[in-house]
């Protein structure tokens, strides 16, 4: 009996640790707070202990949308160094307030649309007025030791989209691809776009 | 079926319990990189900045008072690394490592963050409002009550505006001209220069002679403007056959000496009598009785004198023998015909024009202690410190009633004062600078001040502002407008030149006060068996790199020894006094006595026992206080009357053993070679013949017939790819075919290191540090967890846990019999083998041969075995014992903004990870995206290695073995070329080093 139950029990209990594992690793992003879970993408595979996903709860909701869908603007208009820097480049207050100066919280109706009240704007104008800049939350990182640039990324014509899924629409920001370095690698062997294989050495990233 | 009936261990639920609180920790923490970081946006972009591309600013260096050119590195609104200016007249690109730690200056830890002032016994905190003040209300009453006109101001040497800004300042307010100092300045050599030629410091011409002989002069380390000499001192060697031969005579043998073919050794101060007998006013017979040397030696030497033409010979002053010393020489030079050919006093080094000697700061402090001054005002010097304790500078300090500092630092003389209206550093300021005439080197800042400091030149204008008879004099509304305003061409004229941080003109100079006399002109002598010799540290210059770690984690490029004093005694006298390295022993003058331990030398004269100066700090921060002793306790203060410089040399000194036993903290395993064909050199002689040797060994032992890659060989890459009868077809070689997609296999990064200039300077050390944000180790709060080593300096570097990723080995080559012997540098980096001893032991893959060369070192791979170091015939793999790089960890070598000099194009290593040389290899990815964004190939030489871009003698070469336009390419097949190690262990490095050429006395045997 004794004999029995314990023969159950061991790999039982191994068994459980190892679903706790993956599970942990799986969902790590949905047991903090400030997180939803969203659209994992194409890189559901290899998410795992990777923060897909995430999408922090930013100081002010910016909307891509508006700005990218409603009111076309580029990418690059905001990140602006994605084509010639390493680093894709922040927006300074200064670029919003260039249109935020005029374009208010308070938007009478006008041209058949409704009047809208915007509270973020009116949260961009305080930290503005205080001359405070935004404390983003930042959503993409890698480690330390990865050193990625953007620049032969975007010049290659690896879409900002590729990466970072479909921002034009994200409401909130989030994680969409898993940034570990399997995902990497698909993509620098060419599984993802024969053209855009690359060189997968270590010390092309890691130096 | 109950739980109960368990009858041991955890009880199930109890188990699950634990088991679910785990995966919840770990689904909360676990191996995720999810972590909050914030990205804090500018308010206002500044103009032509990409965030992570560097902008470089052209300015002047200020570590010494030559004025070299310097590009700083900029980044996201700091300034991280500071490199030669190309262009410039003095440097050329090349950067000392003094220049290169100045960023360690900027961002010092221990900087004051804002202008203080004494209450009571202590500094403390003020504002800018009341310090200005304060300095006001004291200028005006000294102008009223008469004190103005004995009013001291010591000013730093600087060239250019300033010390005319400064002067007109003081005299606005009724105080007389400024001293301008300079503790290493060669007083004595600078008056007779002026006497001679009408100006301070001719350039030398080291490649137009054919023999050089200096008498103490150390013009590769403190003596002038190092840097340009080094420059022509190493283009003349790079000549091999038509080189000028280098005798070098004194005392001690420095780090000039050991670049010199012959050491003539001989008692301090007897320098005169020889040149004396050298040039036919006295007898040899009497010069080799003073001086120790032997008459044979000296007759060869003035055989050897008067046959090479032309010739250069130059001297110091501070050997004790001074102004009639340089004097002699520059009569002699004349009397040679060199003067024109070798000594071109047309084209001076401006920038060392106005010095004031060290006797007239002597003079001031007599008057201080007469009570004599009632303001004292320094800016950038130390006197407390580079004044020997004899001269007891702080007792006379005590009797000024008001004192005032500019410093930016805690230094001995600053303690002291009542107001410190901190500086910019250099990195923060404007200015500009002569430094040879024609042409203005202009200072800019490269970045927001660090601190709440504010440049001294703005300080005088706001003051001056305040000052109603002079007011309009000090109109500008600040000192960037002041110099426009004064350059000769205006604005229009000053932009474009700040762009290149060149222009011409000649700017307004300062007249030189007239000399006063020194307070103590008799030469003191003291009654020892042993003549004292103190010099200035390489690294620590006169004591103020002392609190930047870089130059102290520097080890002494003739000793090794570092973060400590030693004693160098004779090699000969120890083995008749029974003293071994690391003895302790009591150095004793009338002025004072020292306890340190002695390093056994043969480049130093039997009767001399020699010191260097710059540590023994009683302050000045983390880095400098309490680390090895101040030699100037020794000295008496004594000045020569004809030129009012310092004696360096002119005690004796008795030495006692004490019995303790200190070891000394050097990077060195052993001063000899034992066969081991580490550093090679050749007489010039056989240069002719080495070419068709090379050629008989082309064929290497055990490499017969195999297909190399092009460039240099590497057996690993070629195994790749079948050529050394392995299995893999070529679609299992992967990036390694040369023929791969990547292109990566194509290139072979290799270096060549040119033995024939390279110095030993060590200048690469710290360019390699600054570049790859390599941690010190050896600073004495690192030393928390060294077992009976606790916050001794340098105690992880005794028990060999040193981080230097590039070193200079130095050996000695004969001299076992005390004669002449020969010293030889070798830079020790990462030699890239191509058939690496550290990579097949790896457990995990973290060491690796990358297909362009490189043997790699994969941090995030290491788990630190520590297997690839022990497997290394190098020794140039080096492990974080400590969380250097962890903020958190007492060891943390960057504290707070120490951290903001870190390169980001670098990974800052944790703790228990290898590192080692990378060959820079963020410079040549740089390179390749740039390239690749232009649409080009990386051009040839297009960029180099960090080391290769400070060197001052252009020794190193870095590129593409495998493509011929690369000038490393060409210099990798030189014939002089050679592997350390190669023929022993068939590593097949990629660094190629080139024999040093020795140039023997002619009338000597061959290989003598």
């Amino acid at each position: 009996m004794t004999t029995r139950r314990k023969w159950a029990i061991i790999p039982g209990l191994v068994a459980l640790g190892a679903i706790a594992v993956l599970l942990s690793a799986y969902t790590g992003a949905t047991t903090q707070p400030d997180t939803v879970i969203t659209d994992r993408g194409a890189w559901g595979y290899s998410a795992g202990s990777s923060p897909q996903g995430r999408a922090p709860v930013q100081p002010i909701a910016f909307p891509h949308p508006t700005h990218v869908q409603t009111l076309g603007m580029n990418c690059l208009y905001c990140h602006f160094s994605a084509n010639k820097s390493p680093d894709p480049g922040f927006p300074a207050m200064s670029t919003c307030m260039g249109c935020h100066t005029v374009v208010g919280p308070n938007r009478p109706a006008e041209n058949g649309r409704p009047a809208r009240k915007s509270a973020e704007i009116a949260k961009l104008q305080q930290y503005w007025a205080k001359k405070q800049a935004i404390p983003w939350v930042r959503v993409h990182y890698v480690p330390d030791y990865v050193n990625f640039a953007h620049m032969p990324h975007v010049n290659a014509g690896v879409s900002c989209q590729t990466c970072h899924g479909q921002v034009q629409n994200m409401t909130r920001v989030y994680q969409y691809a898993p940034l570990n370095m399997g995902w990497c690698i698909n993509c620098h062997v060419g599984n993802v776009k024969p053209q855009w294989k690359a060189r997968f050495d270590c010390s092309v990233c890691h130096y | 079926m109950s739980e109960t009936s368990t009858p041991t261990g955890v009880a199930r639920r109890e188990f699950l319990k634990i088991l679910g609180a785990t995966s919840a920790a770990t689904a909360a923490i676990g191996c995720s990189t999810d972590r909050v970081d914030k990205l804090i946006p500018y308010l206002n972009n500044p103009d032509e900045t990409v965030p992570m591309v560097s902008n470089y600013y052209a300015s002047t260096c200020r570590e010494c008072s030559a004025s070299c050119g310097v590009l700083m590195e900029t980044r996201d609104g700091r300034t991280f690394k500071v490199e030669g200016n190309p262009d410039h007249p003095l440097n050329r690109g090349a950067m000392c490592a003094r220049g290169q730690a100045a960023v360690q200056g900027l961002y010092n830890p221990d900087r004051y963050r804002g202008p203080m002032v004494r209450r009571g016994n202590a500094l403390v905190p003020t504002t800018w409002a009341d310090a200005l003040t304060l300095l006001s209300g004291r200028l005006a009453e000294a102008q009223t009550n008469g004190g103005a006109a004995g009013a001291v101001f010591i000013n730093r040497h600087e060239s250019g505006s300033f010390p005319v800004l400064l002067d007109a300042w003081l005299a606005a307010f009724g105080m007389p001209a400024h001293l301008s100092h300079d503790a290493l300045a060669d007083d004595a050599v600078l008056e007779a220069n002026r006497q001679a030629y009408g100006v301070s410091w001719p350039s030398l011409a080291f490649g137009a002679a054919q023999l050089i002989v200096s008498f103490g002069a150390d013009f590769l380390e403190t003596w002038g403007a190092s840097v340009p000499q080094q420059l022509d001192f190493a283009d003349a060697r790079a000549k091999l056959a038509g080189a000028p031969r280098f005798v070098y005579v004194g005392p001690r043998r420095s780090l000039t000496g050991c670049n010199a073919d012959q050491w003539i050794g001989c008692r301090p101060g007897s320098e005169l009598t020889i040149v004396n007998a050298l040039r036919g006013n006295g007898s040899i017979g009497d010069a080799a009785q003073q001086s120790g040397v032997p008459a044979a030696t000296l007759q060869r030497l003035k055989q050897e004198i008067a046959t090479a033409k032309p010739s250069l010979l130059i001297a110091s002053g501070m050997s004790g023998a001074g102004t009639a010393l340089a004097l002699a020489i520059n009569e002699w030079n004349k009397s040679l015909g060199n003067v024109g050919i070798t000594v071109l006093p047309s084209r001076p080094v401006t920038s060392l024009e106005g010095i004031s000697p060290d006797g007239d700061v002597a003079a001031a402090v007599e008057r201080m202690r007469a009570g004599q001054v009632p303001l004292l005002m320094v800016r950038g010097v130390n006197p407390v410190f580079t004044s020997p304790k004899s001269a007891k500078v702080a007792e006379a300090l005590a009797k000024v009633p008001f004192k005032v500092s500019f410093s930016s630092y805690p230094d001995e003389t600053t303690e002291l004062c009542d107001l410190v209206l901190p500086d910019h550093h250099a990195i923060e300021s404007w200015g500009d600078a002569q430094p040879v005439p024609q042409v203005i080197s202009l200072q800019q800042p490269g970045m927001d001040p660090v601190y709440d400091t504010r440049q001294t030149a703005d300080v005088l204008l706001q003051v001056g502002k305040g000052n109603a008879k002079a007011a309009a004099q000090f109109a500008a509304p600040n000192y960037m407008r002041w110099l426009i305003e004064r350059y000769p061409g205006g604005t229009a004229a000053f932009t474009p030149a700040l762009q290149k941080g060149l222009g011409t003109g000649t700017l307004p100079h300062r007249t030189m006060p007239a000399r006063s006399a020194p307070p103590n002109g008799a030469p003191s002598t003291g009654a020892g068996d042993f003549s004292l010799v103190v010099y200035p540290s390489a690294s620590l210059g006169d004591g103020s790199g002392a609190n930047k770690p870089w130059l102290q984690e520097f080890p002494d490029p003739v000793t090794k020894v570092f973060w400590q004093s030693w004693v160098e005694v004779n090699q000969q006298t120890a083995e008749r006094l029974g003293i071994d390295s690391g003895d302790v022993l009591r150095v004793e003058s009338p002025q004072g006595a020292l306890e340190l331990p002695a390093y056994v030398f043969m480049g130093i004269h039997a009767d001399t026992v020699a010191v260097a100066f710059g540590q023994g700090h009683t302050s000045y921060g983390r880095y400098a206080q309490d680390v090895g002793l101040n030699a100037g306790d020794l000295l008496p203060s004594s000045f020569d009357p004809a030129s009012g410089g310092f004696r360096w040399a002119s005690t004796k000194v008795t030495i006692t053993r004490t019995g303790t036993f200190v070891p000394l903290v050097t990077t060195e395993g052993s001063s000899r070679q034992f066969n081991r064909g580490i550093a090679l050199a050749i007489d010039v002689h056989e240069l002719e013949t080495l070419g068709t040797e090379q050629e008989k060994k082309e064929e290497m032992p055990g490499d017969a017939s195999h297909e190399y890659l092009p460039g240099l060989r590497s057996p690993t890459a070629a195994d790749a790819q079948g050529a050394l009868q392995s299995s893999l077809k070529v679609k299992e070689m992967g990036m390694y075919d040369p023929n791969h997609w990547s292109g990566m296999a194509k290139r072979r990064w290799a270096m060549t290191v040119d033995l024939a200039r390279c110095t030993g300077c060590q200048a690469c050390v710290t360019a390699c540090y600054a570049e790859n944000n390599i941690p010190i180790v050896g600073a004495p709060y690192q030393q928390v967890h060294t077992a009976f080593l606790h916050g001794v300096p340098g105690g992880n570097i005794l028990k060999g846990r040193e981080m230097n990723w590039i070193r200079l080995e130095r050996y000695w080559e004969g001299g076992e019999d005390g004669g002449d012997f020969e010293a030889r540098f070798v830079p020790m980096l990462c030699q890239h083998c191509g058939n690496a001893p550290c990579e097949p032991v790896c457990p995990v893959y973290a060491t690796y041969h990358s297909p362009d060369g490189l043997n790699v070192q994969v941090y995030n791979r290491c788990v630190g075995t520590r297997y690839c170091s022990n497997n290394c015939p190098y020794k140039v793999r080096y492990f974080n014992w400590f969380g250097y790089g962890e903020p958190h960890r007492p060891q943390y070598a960057w504290p707070e903004r120490m951290n903001w000099q870190l390169n980001p194009d670098v990974t800052v290593r944790g703790k228990g990870v290898m590192e080692k040389c990378t060959f820079c290899v963020q410079r040549i990815r740089e390179a390749e995206h740039r390239a690749k964004s232009e649409g080009r190939p990386v051009r040839p030489d297009e960029f180099t290695t960090s080391c290769a871009q400070a060197c001052p003698s252009k020794a190193i070469t870095f590129g593409d073995a495998a493509d011929d336009q690369w000038t490393v390419a060409k210099l990798a097949q030189d014939h002089r070329g050679y592997h350390v190690f190669q023929e022993l262990l068939n590593t097949f490095p990629a660094v190629v080093y080139l024999k040093k050429v020795n140039h023997p006395a002619p009338a000597a045997p061959a290989g003598a």
